[in-house]
């Protein structure tokens, strides 16, 4: 890897207001000159209030709306609306559900013309990876949660994209589930190493999830950036340590002094 | 740039094993209820028609009403032989009719999905329809057909034309309705996924808005039958509407209540085709 090779993302001074829909009302300020950047491989999870403008800064990486000034880089580009080489993963899976699992997969190599028999392929290993190799021809309205959004990564991977966007992921999910997605999230970067921005607004899934930890307050700055300088690989055995619960405590006090300002 | 080390497993897949029976299982459960189903509404439909022959029996006045076997035979005897008062076979006049609703229902259901995609598209086409689909929506469209006999005589033109205008607002609304409620997620999963402005278009949000399209489409076809029977008896000289109003002039009540349930079975038909065209559109249904 190139020192001077571009970050994988870059914000410099980026904001981004919303106007308000009646005439009287002010407009909402949504990210208020934000810099970021987020080295090469780096999971940075992004962790604030709702409301402080976290799930914008990511519709912007996505490139679903334009920031109003600002520079948004990505691998050194532009964002220029959306693109297969930032995969994004919804607060709920938003499979196809007119598609089968595989058809799901499929979908974004089939709308490029991309879909060639080496890539049916891989589909079809990904599947098997994520643990869905008995339900590739199922319908999701057939599966479980869990599966749901085990199939909604393997959409996403099979495009090989170099960053991840994710917008509280597992928020909707069980407890018990929500715990396994988390260790399959980990399982699964500590083997491609992508580089991953995770909206939470949960601190533990914070701790436990980033290398980063970038706190946000309300209306659109960043305020902290707190580096995790836990071991990995890392499993929920750790979350009971006293270096996570410290960590975990900082991060907290930091993100309640962003609320309380 | 992204470093691929093989030699971890993802160790988190085996241990998540949720108790979901295999598609295969889940299968042969639903056909047994379907079954099920089926027979239990079968043995309605006879306790029905048990319930008739009773009341015929108990009434015992054919002219009030025709028991099952009388009817049964009037629908078997003129099936293929003309009713003289009317000079069309009931098979003859199952076509027409049958003709006449396809006819005006394809091509309104064609203009509805047309106008109503362009209304959710364009915000300025949507704001100027809008209020005219909402002035002419109450109208019963069986208001028209004095007008429309003036305008266009008895011919098919006053048919077609009828039940174009029942069949065009329905489909509009609904229409507009599927492709609005289409989740902007859906959209935004599909462009970043690499698919282009057109094809999200096309095969997101229309594919999306297909089954609740086709639920609009059996709405439109009930209120095709009850314009077309509407219009037969007024302003037309064959069709099973026509039939019913000439056994009715004549007293042949057998008649009468067959053609009733010939229009009854052809609803059916129609609007079965159009729930197997749904089950097709939304697997979640099958």
């Amino acid at each position: 890897m190139a020192q001077s090779a571009p970050p994988a993302v870059e914000l410099r001074g980026v904001r981004k207001t919303f106007r308000a829909r009646r005439r009287s009302g002010n407009d909402t300020v949504a990210l208020d000159s934000v810099d970021l950047t987020v080295p090469r491989g780096q999971f940075l999870c992004l962790l604030g209030p709702s409301g402080c403008g976290k799930s914008t800064l990511l519709n912007l990486l996505a490139g679903f709306i334009v920031a109003d000034e600002g520079e948004l880089l990505v691998d050194g580009a532009a964002v220029k609306g959306p693109g297969p080489e930032r995969g994004v993963l919804f607060q709920s899976p938003t499979l196809f559900p007119w598609l089968t699992v595989r058809g799901n997969v499929h979908y974004g190599p089939r709308s490029r013309r991309e879909l060639t028999r080496e890539v049916r392929q891989q589909a079809e290993e990904l599947l098997v990876t994520v643990g869905l190799g008995d339900f590739m021809d199922a319908y999701p309205h057939e599966l479980s949660g869990g599966m749901r959004h085990r199939a909604a990564f393997a959409r996403v991977l099979i495009n090989k994209p170099r960053l991840l966007l994710m917008d509280e992921p597992f928020a909707a999910l069980d407890a018990i589930t929500r715990a396994a997605m988390q260790r399959f999230l980990l399982d699964l970067w500590q083997r491609e190493r992508i580089t991953i921005v995770f909206v939470t607004h949960d601190v533990e899934e914070a701790t436990l999830l980033g290398d980063r930890v970038a706190i946000m307050e309300s209306p659109g700055r960043t305020r902290a950036s707190i580096d995790v300088n836990l071991a990995r690989p890392r499993s929920f055995e750790d979350t009971e340590t006293l270096e996570f619960v410290t960590l975990k405590r900082t991060i907290r006090r930091a993100l309640e002094e962003g609320k309380a300002a | 740039m992204t470093v691929t080390d093989q030699a971890i497993p993802l160790r988190s897949v085996q241990k998540m094993h949720v108790p979901v029976a295999p598609p295969k299982e889940r299968q042969k459960m639903a056909v047994r209820r379907t079954w099920r189903r089926i027979l239990t509404g079968f043995i309605g439909v006879l306790l029905a028609i048990a319930g008739w022959e009773i009341a015929a029996a108990i009434i015992n006045d054919p002219i009030t009403l025709p028991n099952v076997q009388d009817t049964a035979q009037a629908f078997w005897t003129y099936l293929f032989k003309e009713y003289p008062a009317q000079g069309n076979t009931l098979w003859q006049d199952i076509l027409v009719s049958t003709g006449r609703i396809l006819l005006g229902f394809s091509v309104g259901t064609l203009g509805g999905v047309l106008l109503g995609s362009v209304m959710a598209a364009v915000r300025v086409i949507r704001e100027l329809v809008d209020p005219l689909i909402e002035l002419t929506r109450p109208l019963p469209p069986l208001a028209f057909i004095p007008l429309f006999v003036v305008w266009f005589g008895i011919g098919e033109t006053p048919k077609f034309v009828l039940i174009l205008i029942g069949v065009i607002p329905v489909m509009t609304v609904a229409t507009v309705s599927a492709l609005d409620r289409v989740p902007q997620d859906y959209l935004n999963a599909s462009r970043a996924l690499g698919a282009s402005h057109f094809h999200t278009l096309l095969f997101v949000r229309v594919r999306a808005a297909l089954p609740a399209i086709i639920t609009g489409m059996r709405l439109a076809m009930g209120l095709s039958w009850t314009s077309i029977v509407a219009v037969e008896m007024i302003a037309a000289t064959s069709g099973v509407g026509f039939l019913i109003l000439q056994a009715g002039n004549n007293l042949q009540m057998p008649l009468l209540f067959a053609g009733i349930l010939t229009i009854s079975l052809l609803g059916i038909l129609l609007d079965g085709a159009l729930r197997l065209l749904h089950r097709f559109a939304d697997p979640s249904t099958r």
